[in-house]
């Protein structure tokens, strides 16, 4: 479903992600894992077409990111670490304008509204201005406009951020769900515990490239000494 | 498809295909528009009143008095020049609007190029918008009507009044009056489009060398248009307005008349739809303007097309380019302005020294706040620069009365400058701190020294540069010794005043959910912040401009000799400046009391 080719990005003479290759099949949930400045957010950013390759090319599906910007919008659903709401719109005016962006029907895109809200539990405010919801309330809100299409491809930039123990176990839930029906699912996290818990493979960053790529099982089996968690794997894996 | 079962690329490329088409996304688009506007006005209705009706209450008073200002002006030119049709009348006209509109055309392509710039690249709804499956084009078409607006708007409010009394005035046929919304509408969308067009290629070949680009080209538009006006001016007093003046003139601006350029053809449009046919069948100037407006609205369309298709190529190009360069990391070193500010403050407690300090830091590190300041106050320094003229003929009682009141006027305008960036920059400072509370609170700092510090930071920071300011007008309108020390003791009044009201005001109405200066300042507190400051300056301003005034013509103009007195003129004007500093006193210490006893309860 998602394969980076090679692909490098640089910022002047400073290499952000470095001849990136990585194959998510369909059905599989990937996390990106890696210190700040390790390339996960460039590589996202790639992806869903806010940044170029400097050399490379990134497939979703049948498409190229750089030449089909559009259908590949169409076939992906974006979370960003800072999630973005029309201040002066509602919650359902937001989602509605997501939907229609997508070319959802009416009766599709009000379908699609009434689920998500159900599932993200944004009924109680969902018609009020988004101007005065919380962090949490916007999150929500950005994953169930997100979904609304019902993509291919999530891509989850930092999901846990600033979410309250209801509402991590609640993305938790719905990131593996829509994993094992046969979507796929992209995310970077800092967050390892969930990492483990859910992920089918992971990809560990450093200095714009994957130093590993696999399972958690498989990381444990390159390491024995360094501990049984994710993160006593990963702390020690960053320490090489 | 199946919820299990993983679709093919053809299903996959089956399901792109049902993507919006061009015109439904613009309805979409259209949709999003009127939700949030009626949300905005709303919004404004309930809980902004008092700025909204300042608003428009202001931009009616402004319409009108330009309004009667172009009347006038124009009353005059065809009193002494002559009636619509004939050829003096046309050059006349020929020479005032083609570089009146060649003014504004330039203004129109630096500002929609510059707020285009701001809505395609470094704008947030911009980053989301791109990760859905919109067209380019139509982002980019999207983002330009906001800039089409917003730029021209002013265009609008100075060209509505001007050409409604040109009409009226003139005794223009019902024709003019119709083709005036259509001209106005494709005149403005011309050099829009252009400033369009330019930032989009200019982030797409030079995405880093932007800012100097700009730089550059206005700076020559300004060196050009500043030797013109001066050449204009320098003549000497005996051939000023002469014939010869007015040939010199002519021909100097000769280049705003350019048959190429969009503000001739509305120049010429208004001159053709202003006068009557007289007795020739074959004269018909409705169809003569008529052709200026078929050429002003090919031309428009033409640029619109150029502007979508380039948008649709370069648009997304040009933003990867722009984000894929290094971010610069200044180097962040002691400043000498902060050495020069660190040694002017030893006078001060440590700690209020470095409270002062850290406003200090955080205004030179954000251009947005200078550079505001830098254009205002240059403008108004490039203006006092050149107020000599009426230092000849000092002896003329006429003269003597003008240099009066504009070296007051200066001193009002200055304070009116003040008090915007007093509300804009001053009075959002308490509530920028919201988030960052934490720390100041934690600290062992007491919670009067915060907002004494920043009462002394307005106070200090904007009496320096008024007071050179006010300096500079009264040494070029070569005023006595006694007007300027009023003036500089007016301008004291002023920076304290107004920064009390500031930071006053600004402790007892935070705003903590905003982050951003402007919709704070925005708000129902800077809208009352800035209209009492404004009453604040007129009442000091009138309460000794006129003792000083009159103190001046005593024993020069014919008064009543009871009211020219010296001991009588000499005590209205010692209590002028006394009830000036009384009120100084007041609208200084209430706000601030107000706002150190709100700042000790605050709970963020």
């Amino acid at each position: 479903m998602l394969r980076f080719d090679n692909v490098t990005r640089t910022y002047g003479s400073r290499v952000a992600v470095d001849r990136l290759n990585l194959h998510v099949d369909r059905g599989e949930l990937f996390a990106l894992l890696g210190h700040n400045g390790a390339g996960k957010t460039t590589t996202i950013k790639m992806l869903v077409g806010l940044l170029r390759p400097s050399s490379g090319a990134i497939y979703v599906g049948p498409y190229n990111v750089v030449d089909n910007p559009r259908e590949v919008s169409r076939l992906i659903g974006y979370v960003p670490d800072l999630p973005f709401l029309y201040d002066k719109l509602s919650g359902r005016e937001f989602l509605r304008f997501v939907a229609d962006m997508y070319g959802m029907s009416d009766g599709a895109a009000a379908e699609a509204v009434a689920r998500e809200s159900d599932r993200f539990q944004l009924k109680e405010f969902l018609d009020q201005l988004t101007e005065s919801y919380s962090h949490g309330m916007r999150q929500r809100t950005v994953f169930a406009a997100a979904l609304l299409h019902q993509p291919e491809l999530l891509v989850v930039d930092e999901p846990m951020v600033g979410l309250d123990p209801h509402s991590i176990r609640l993305v938790k839930d719905l990131l593996k769900n829509y994993a094992d029906s046969g979507k796929t699912v992209l995310m970077s996290t800092h967050t390892l515990e969930v990492a483990e818990a859910i992920c089918d493979r992971v990809g560990v960053m450093k200095s714009g490239k994957i130093v590993f790529e696999g399972k958690v099982e498989e990381m444990r089996q390159l390491n024995p000494n360094a501990g049984q968690s994710l993160e006593s794997l990963y702390l020690a894996m960053m320490d090489e | 498809m199946n919820e299990r079962t993983p679709p093919t690329d053809a299903q996959l490329i089956e399901l792109c295909s049902k993507l919006p088409t061009h015109d439904r996304e613009g309805q979409i688009f259209l949709r999003l528009r009127l939700q949030m506007a009626r949300t905005h006005l709303k919004f404004l209705l309930a809980n902004a009143r008092l700025r909204t009706g300042l608003v428009v209450g202001l931009s009616i008073f402004f319409w009108f008095g330009l309004f009667a200002l172009f009347y006038n002006g124009f009353e005059f030119v065809i009193k002494y020049v002559e009636s619509p049709g004939s050829r003096y009348h046309s050059d006349t006209m020929l020479f005032v609007f083609p570089l009146f509109f060649l003014s504004l055309q330039v203004m129109l392509i630096f500002s929609s190029g510059i707020i285009l710039y701001g809505g395609l690249y470094p704008s947030r709804e911009t980053e989301f918008l791109i990760t859905l499956p919109v067209r380019d084009e139509r982002l980019v078409f999207y983002r330009f009507q906001e800039a089409l607006l917003f730029s021209s708007w002013g265009f609008f409010l100075l060209a509505s009044p001007m050409l409604l009394a040109y009409g009226m005035v003139a005794g223009a046929p019902w024709y003019y009056f119709a083709y005036l919304l259509p001209l106005m509408a494709s005149f403005a969308y011309i050099p829009c489009t252009i400033g369009a067009i330019l930032c989009l290629l200019l982030i797409y070949r030079l995405p880093s060398m932007r800012r100097i680009a700009v730089g550059v080209v206005a700076l020559a538009i300004i060196v050009v248009a500043y030797q013109s006006i001066w050449k204009t001016l320098e003549f000497s007093e005996t051939e000023f307005l002469g014939n010869s003046w007015f040939k010199d003139t002519l021909k100097r601006f000769r280049f705003a008349r350019g048959e190429w350029l969009p503000s001739t053809w509305l120049s010429n449009a208004l001159i053709e739809a202003v006068r009557r046919s007289h007795n020739n069948p074959r004269d018909l100037p409705w169809l003569e303007a008529g052709k200026y407006l078929v050429v002003l609205v090919s031309n428009a369309l033409a640029l619109h097309l150029i502007f979508i298709w380039l948008g649709k190529r370069v648009y997304r190009p040009s933003y990867w380019e722009l984000h894929s360069r290094r971010a610069k990391k200044p180097k962040l070193s002691l400043a000498w302005v902060d050495r020069v500010a660190g040694f002017m403050l030893k006078p001060f407690p440590v700690q209020t020294r470095l409270l002062i300090m850290k406003d200090l830091r955080l205004f030179r590190r954000d251009p947005v706040q200078w550079s505001q300041f830098l254009i205002f106050f240059g403008l108004l320094l490039l203006y006092f620069a050149n107020v000599d003229r009426f230092r000849q003929h000092k002896s003329d009682i006429n003269v003597l009365t003008w240099v009066n009141i504009v070296s007051f006027l200066n001193l009002a305008v200055v304070g009116l400058i003040l008090s915007t960036f007093t509300t804009r920059f001053i009075y959002p400072l308490i509530s920028l701190e919201g988030r960052r509370f934490w720390i100041l609170s934690r600290l062992p700092v007491d919670r009067d020294t915060i907002l004494w510090g920043k009462f002394l930071f307005a106070a200090c920071g904007s009496w320096l540069p008024c007071a050179a300011l006010v300096g500079i007008s009264d040494v070029m309108l070569d005023v006595s010794f006694m007007v300027v020390a009023v003036h500089q003791l007016i301008c004291l009044l002023l920076c304290l005043g107004l920064a009390g009201m500031a930071v006053g005001f600004g402790a007892m109405m935070p705003n903590f959910r905003e982050q951003s200066p402007s919709k704070i300042a925005a708000g129902f507190g800077g809208t009352l912040n800035l209209v009492l400051s404004a009453l604040y300056i007129m009442a000091v301003v009138l309460m000794t401009a006129l003792p000083c005034h009159f103190f001046l013509l005593a024993g020069k103009a014919e008064l009543p000799r009871k009211l020219l007195q010296p001991q009588y003129l000499r005590f209205w004007l010692m209590l002028g400046i006394l009830a000036s500093m009384v009120l100084a006193a007041i609208v200084t210490i209430l706000p601030l009391r107000g706002g150190l006893r709100a700042f000790r309860r605050l709970e963020v």
